[in-house]
């Protein structure tokens, strides 16, 4: 208990000053917070558009498919706010700021993953919101008190999800010293296969993105179980409970990977 | 009581060599001429609580690597390095609650920020109680001055500033060990003042063992106790600087002014190795004759005007130090 409440001290404090760092140059957030509804509006207008001239992908209707996004988009909102540092991975190693971390009786991933806390992502979260409780009113989400305790749990996995991702593929940083190669691709994969339902995709790609990198579990599965529609994969429990285990399950991998890079990792000169 | 002790630490980093222009880039790409840097190669030494020691060499010699491995942030190709008996890797988290370190090209505060909350920081990192805190941080003012910009932004800061609260955010925890990387680099006069009277400070009140590596002969004369020369990874010379000054530079000169030019002056006992018009120098071995006796033979002897003794210059012999290991490529390791 105490050492739960002392992790919790030295996030919060962390946390709070890597905000206060950034409300230094108010005029970057600001132009990033024009920019970002910018970027979601074209995704959910393309999937309008599209469903406008083909009636449906996949036979997932419009609301239904901006129900998928919504999902999606939440989580990744959630992500960036509390761990887009994974993309920059790269920056921490090549200018040796694990050196510091090291020197401090902390675990180290534990200290980057409180290191930032991205300010401009709270506007990510505010558009997938809204998007999302768009998509319920067009679906007509049935707002009980069992189904918004499943949605939060849900979201939080999927978010733990593409943190987790992003952890294990950006973790090539402590060996090639660069990861903004992966972190772009990693980036596309995960819009391209969280926009659309994973039925139209063929099948030994499902079981891909179902098995080796779990992006089905971020919004597809979870969709699926809301709107009542087949995934045609027999999943062993709700989605609400599979989410956030392989949330938790990834992460521990994540962690893993990480430990095993930092064991690689040389520091910089000087 | 051995606070650190190293045992044949070594540190081999594989670096791959490239070729000039595309080509080279290509072929390098396809056979990667792999070369192995020894960047410290089997050191050993032993440190003992509340020594001053100072680790000099010239850039690329191999200090800021041992530092590292024995603060555990890299970890030794082969060898042993241990901190109170615990080794930096295994025991990474118990041995760093014991070290304070600074480095001089580093920050450990946040840039943009009060210093005081980057203070508040390390509070919470070190569990420190308030009552320890408020007591650290008094002290810290008395001795740097902190108090006099706690509440200005970190890049607001003078250099010498900047340091006085890094050395400070080190100290926080009063760790029994403290490492320092070039602390005084790019300092003035004042700053380093101010900074060797820190160290000297808490390594009497407190009996801090002080771990630095420098360029400047001056933080090693005046602050350490013993020093350890590091050159192409090894250990070139280790003890006090008196012992290593009286052996690497065993002479002193004697520059004597003369009534008139023409004179040549001559001592069986010291050698003429100079002579510009009325000035002579001569130089002789502290073992063999005293400055006294040399100084009234020749009195007797010559028309000597005036005279003064030049005790030979530290950062001469460190550079023949330097050089000397240059030449024969391995080290006079002892």
């Amino acid at each position: 208990m105490d050492k739960l409440r002392y992790y919790l001290s030295v996030a919060s404090y962390s946390m709070k000053l890597s905000m206060k760092k950034q409300l230094e140059y108010p005029m970057e957030i600001i132009s990033c917070f024009a920019m970002i509804p910018m970027m979601y509006a074209t995704g959910i207008l393309l999937l309008y558009f599209l469903t406008q001239n083909l009636k449906s992908i996949g036979g997932w209707t419009f609301p239904q498919l901006a129900f998928l996004y919504g999902i999606g988009d939440l989580s990744h909102g959630i992500m960036v706010v509390f761990s887009v540092q994974n993309w920059f991975l790269d920056r921490y190693v090549n200018r040796g700021e694990f050196d510091r971390m090291l020197l401090r009786p902390l675990n180290v991933f534990f200290q980057f993953s409180v290191s930032y806390v991205n300010i401009i992502g709270i506007m990510d979260v505010l558009v997938g919101l809204s998007v999302f409780i768009y998509s319920c009113v067009l679906v007509k989400f049935s707002w009980t008190f069992s189904n918004i305790v499943r949605l939060v749990v849900i979201i939080l996995g999927a978010a733990l999800i593409r943190s987790s991702i992003f952890t294990i593929f950006c973790s090539v940083a402590f060996w090639t010293k660069r990861c903004s190669a992966v972190t772009a691709l990693m980036n596309d994969m995960l819009e391209r296969t969280t926009l659309y339902p994973m039925t139209i995709y063929p099948r030994l790609l499902q079981l891909m993105l179902t098995l080796i990198i779990p992006v089905a579990f971020i919004s597809f599965f979870s969709s699926c179980c809301f709107l009542g529609i087949d995934s045609s994969f027999r999943l062993p429990a709700d989605a609400a409970v599979m989410t956030p285990a392989i949330g938790i399950i990834t992460f521990i991998l994540a962690q893993a990977v990480f430990n095993w890079g930092l064991r690689n990792y040389e520091s910089s000169g000087s | 009581m051995i606070v650190i002790s190293a045992d044949q630490l070594s540190k081999k980093f594989t670096v791959i060599r490239r070729e000039k222009g595309l080509k080279g880039a290509l072929s390098s790409l396809i056979h990667p001429e792999k070369i192995t840097v020894n960047a410290v190669d089997n050191v050993s030494f032993k440190i003992e609580k509340g020594e001053i020691v100072g680790f000099i060499g010239p850039n690329g010699a191999g200090k800021s690597t041992t530092v590292k491995m024995m603060t555990g942030i890299l970890h030794p190709t082969s060898g042993s390095v241990e901190i109170n008996g615990l080794s930096p890797f295994k025991d990474r988290k118990k041995v760093v609650r014991e070290l304070g370190v600074v480095f001089g090209q580093r920050t450990q505060l946040y840039w943009d920020l009060r210093l005081g909350e980057s203070f508040e920081l390390l509070k919470r990192i070190y569990q420190i109680s308030d009552s320890m805190y408020k007591a650290n941080m008094k002290q810290m003012d008395e001795v740097l001055g902190i108090n006099e910009f706690i509440h200005i932004p970190v890049r607001q800061l003078s250099l010498g500033q900047r340091m006085r609260g890094e050395l400070a955010a080190a100290m926080l925890h009063s760790p029994p060990v403290l490492f320092l990387d070039e602390p005084t680099i790019g300092l003035d006069v004042e700053g380093k003042h101010s900074i060797r009277k820190f160290i000297r400070e808490i390594n009497q009140r407190y009996g801090t063992t002080v771990i630095l590596t420098t360029h400047d002969l001056d933080d090693v004369e005046q602050l350490c106790s013993r020093l350890i020369v590091i050159n192409h990874g090894r250990i070139v010379e280790d003890g006090p600087l008196q012992d290593i000054a009286e052996r690497m530079a065993p002479y002193r000169f004697l520059v004597l002014e003369i009534a008139s030019p023409g004179i040549g002056i001559r001592h069986s006992l010291a050698d003429t190795v100079r002579q510009n018009g009325n000035q002579v120098w001569l130089r002789f071995r502290k073992s063999e004759i005293s400055a006294s006796r040399l100084i009234s033979d020749l009195c007797y002897s010559y028309p000597v005007l005036d005279l003064k003794i030049k005790e030979p210059d530290i950062e001469d012999m460190i550079r023949e130090l330097y050089k000397l290991n240059d030449k024969t490529g391995s080290g006079v390791c002892n």
